[in-house]
């Protein structure tokens, strides 16, 4: 009989301790992972690269992006990925740069590998992102710029089909704000701007013209004044388009601007005099906790009107209710518009891979176009034509109730449009401005 | 255009020009003493806003003791600054000083990340500036007014300093030539290091006095900083009349700017710069 060695002896441990190992193992993967099929796509991970604006007084959009992003990544991953292959992120600061943003579209994709990109909070940086997105030959699905010409200039007229938007554009800051004023306030004539000095800003005007315009052949608009980014005192933009008594003043600064300039308008005694602000983004989660104190005390004289690209009290569904809970558990924050569209933007795109079975940049967005999702600010549909999600969000008086929420929300006067009467429709006459 | 209205807004105008004079006094006298051009300064002036939030905002101090408070902590600070940083930078070449104070930017704006967070903060509003004073029919806010005193308090205060006591003297003699000042026996050292720390007490009291209506966040102050420096240019650099008169054109003049011209007000301030760098590159003030 031979003697076996211990070499021999040694390896055939090995062997069947490692035997032992994946019978060990094989139960539990097994079921879900056959081996032939566990990877579909072929990617052990799908990269999703994200940008938003990570500095200044902006920065709490990039954060919720972000916030949005990991939320969705956690519960998909932890849900066995895409078709088996697990999400990977990675997030970059905009900055508010048109520049920024190019450079850092090209690098997620170029150095990183990005397979899909989403966010970006600026209209001037989307703007520049879009033209250069055939030759990345990825879908970028935008999540809170909101310039019409996006999806109107660069999808539908250029033909760019590598363009999706989630979230709302300005058909809501402007369409929606001419809505209410015509339903709520017959008396008001005289609308005003301070507006952001840049591509959003510009447009909400535009717009908000030509439509309260059609609604009330004799409104005038009487008086503008332009604040760009960083600006920190706003008392000069006031005082000038006060001194051209207006009724209403529609107003696009956002984020800690949006709180500075609300702030500095209270301290000029702005709410004794006019019918209604309209604060297009005062919906957003930051700004509501930045002026908490003021709704409080009651500074705004319940004229501060607002709207966001989804606030937390709406809609009133599971979905939402428990988006809400998960994020709070998560983040210990109340979800801003820019973290439900991120969110809802990995979904779509988990949609739209699981349809398409492929990472191939012209069957993703086939399968996206015309995707219908259920999300938590309601049932999207994204519209072939244009490459723009269809949902609804509220606009409305921004209130104050401690026993529903820590902070303020859009609570009173809700009013809620059907998306077919104030989104734009191809084809799309363009607006000057 | 009414009078009543032309009149407001050049109202507006003045309270924004002494902000704008708070901060770029420092900025101007840490130059024309100390020959330093310190990027930093919109740091120090974010530091005083902290501080301040966080003494009355947070902790429940009085407004004017958090300020107070605010200042001192700030001027601190900026002693140390000079000591440890910039001593060793006078003998080098101005272009490390300026890198120096770039890095300073940096290190300042992540350490207000990790203590106060990435979001913007705002406190309540004080007592003492709620409410409104009618001017000409229209409604000015307190705070302004208190602004505009606060910046005409400064500026007597340092107009007499420099120009009425021995210590005013002392600065003047070291900011004109620091080794002949040196050689009759003063300590210059000593001088920097206090002209320094008053640089920065202005600079911190800008910020302090913001907090009532402006948000609060690590990148607060870089836009600041190059309104002072546009300030600054336009009025001589290291001249403090010429800050005091650069605030007064920049904010008035942005003031009119936005009520008569709404599309191209920014164009405006620019223009004066260049205008003021074509006929008299030295500044109004400058020598």
């Amino acid at each position: 009989m031979r003697r076996i060695s211990r070499r021999e002896f040694l390896s055939g441990a090995i062997a069947v301790g490692a035997a032992g190992t994946l019978a060990a193992c094989a139960p539990t993967q097994a079921p879900t992972q056959p081996a032939s099929q566990a990877k579909p796509l072929g990617v052990d991970t799908i990269k999703i690269g994200a940008m938003g604006a990570l500095s200044g007084a902006h920065a709490d959009y990039g954060r919720q992006i972000n916030m949005g992003l990991e939320l969705a990544k956690e519960e998909i991953n932890a849900g066995g990925g895409i078709l088996g292959s697990m999400i990977e992120t990675r997030m970059l600061d905009e900055e508010l740069k048109a520049d920024v943003g190019v450079r850092n579209a090209r690098q997620l994709v170029q150095d990183w590998g990005a397979h899909f990109l989403v966010g970006v909070d600026s209209s001037g940086v989307a703007m520049a992102i879009g033209p250069i997105l055939p030759e990345l030959d990825r879908v970028f699905i935008f999540t809170h710029a909101a310039t019409h010409r996006l999806t109107e200039e660069l999808v539908y007229d250029k033909k760019i089909k590598h363009i999706f938007r989630i979230s709302v554009p300005v058909y809501q800051d402007a369409i929606v704000a001419a809505y209410v004023f015509r339903d709520k306030l017959p008396q008001a004539r005289r609308f005003a701007t301070i507006g952001a000095d840049y591509e959003y800003g510009r447009a909400v005007w535009a717009l908000f013209k030509e439509y309260m315009k059609r609604f009330r052949p004799e409104a005038e608009f009487v008086g503008e004044a332009w604040a760009p980014f960083l600006t920190t005192d706003f008392s000069s933009h006031i005082a000038a388009v006060m001194a051209t008594n207006p009724d209403v003043i529609v107003a696009t600064p956002w984020a800690g601007e949006g709180v500075t300039l609300l702030r500095q308008a209270v301290q000029l005694g702005v709410f004794d005099k006019i019918q209604a602000w309209w604060q297009a983004m005062g919906g957003s989660v930051d700004v509501l906790e930045g002026v908490k104190g003021e709704v409080q005390a009651n500074a705004f004289k319940g004229k501060l009107w607002a709207t966001a690209r989804y606030i937390f009290n709406y809609p009133d569904t599971p979905e939402n209710k428990a988006f809400v809970e998960k994020f709070r558990q998560r983040w210990a924050r109340l979800p801003n518009y820019s973290a439900e569209t991120t969110y809802s933007a990995v979904y779509a795109i988990k949609a739209a891979v699981e349809k398409a079975r492929s990472l191939e940049t012209s069957k993703v967005i086939a399968a996206l176009e015309g995707l219908t999702l259920k999300t938590p600010a309601g049932d999207r549909y994204i519209r072939p034509e244009d490459h723009q999600a269809v949902y609804s969000v509220p606009a409305g008086r921004v209130i104050m109730d401690p026993n529903k929420y820590p902070i303020p929300f859009i609570g009173a006067d809700l009013v809620i449009l059907k998306p077919e009467d104030y989104y734009r429709k191809p084809p799309f006459e363009p607006i000057k401005f | 255009m009414t009078v009543e209205n032309f009149v407001f807004q050049g109202l507006i105008g003045l309270s924004l020009a002494m902000y704008l004079w708070l901060v770029s006094a420092g900025l101007t006298l840490a130059f024309g003493v100390l020959g330093v051009l310190n990027f930093a300064h919109g740091s120090l002036y974010m530091v005083g806003a902290y501080l301040a939030y966080t003494l009355y905002g947070r902790l429940g101090f009085d407004f004017a003791v958090s300020v107070v408070l605010a200042v001192l902590t700030v001027g601190i600070l900026g002693a140390v600054v000079e000591r440890l940083l910039f001593r060793p930078m006078y003998r080098l070449d101005t272009a490390f000083q300026l890198i120096l104070t770039f890095g300073l930017v940096l290190i300042f704006s992540d350490l207000a990340k990790l203590i106060w967070g990435g979001l913007f903060v705002i406190p309540p509003v004080p007592g003492i500036f709620q409410g409104t004073v009618p001017v000409l029919g229209r409604s000015f806010p307190v705070y302004n007014i208190f602004v505009i005193t606060a910046g005409i308090i400064v500026a007597l205060v340092m107009g007499l300093v420099l120009e009425r006591t021995w210590w005013g003297k002392t600065v003047r003699a070291a900011a004109a030539d620091r080794e002949m000042a040196a050689a009759l026996g003063l300590n210059i050292s000593k001088v920097f290091v206090l002209v320094f720390a008053a640089a920065a007490m202005l600079a911190g009291l800008g910020g302090a006095f913001s907090i009532p209506v402006r948000v609060v966040d690590p990148g607060t102050g870089t836009a600041l900083i190059v309104q002072a420096f546009i300030i600054t240019v336009i009025g001589g650099l290291g001249n403090l009349r010429g800050a005091f008169v650069g605030s007064l054109l920049v904010g008035v003049l942005s003031a009119y700017g936005t009520l008569l011209f709404p599309v191209f007000e920014l164009f405006i301030i620019y223009l004066l710069m260049a205008i003021v760098l074509l006929v008299k590159p030295e500044g109004l003030f400058g020598r």
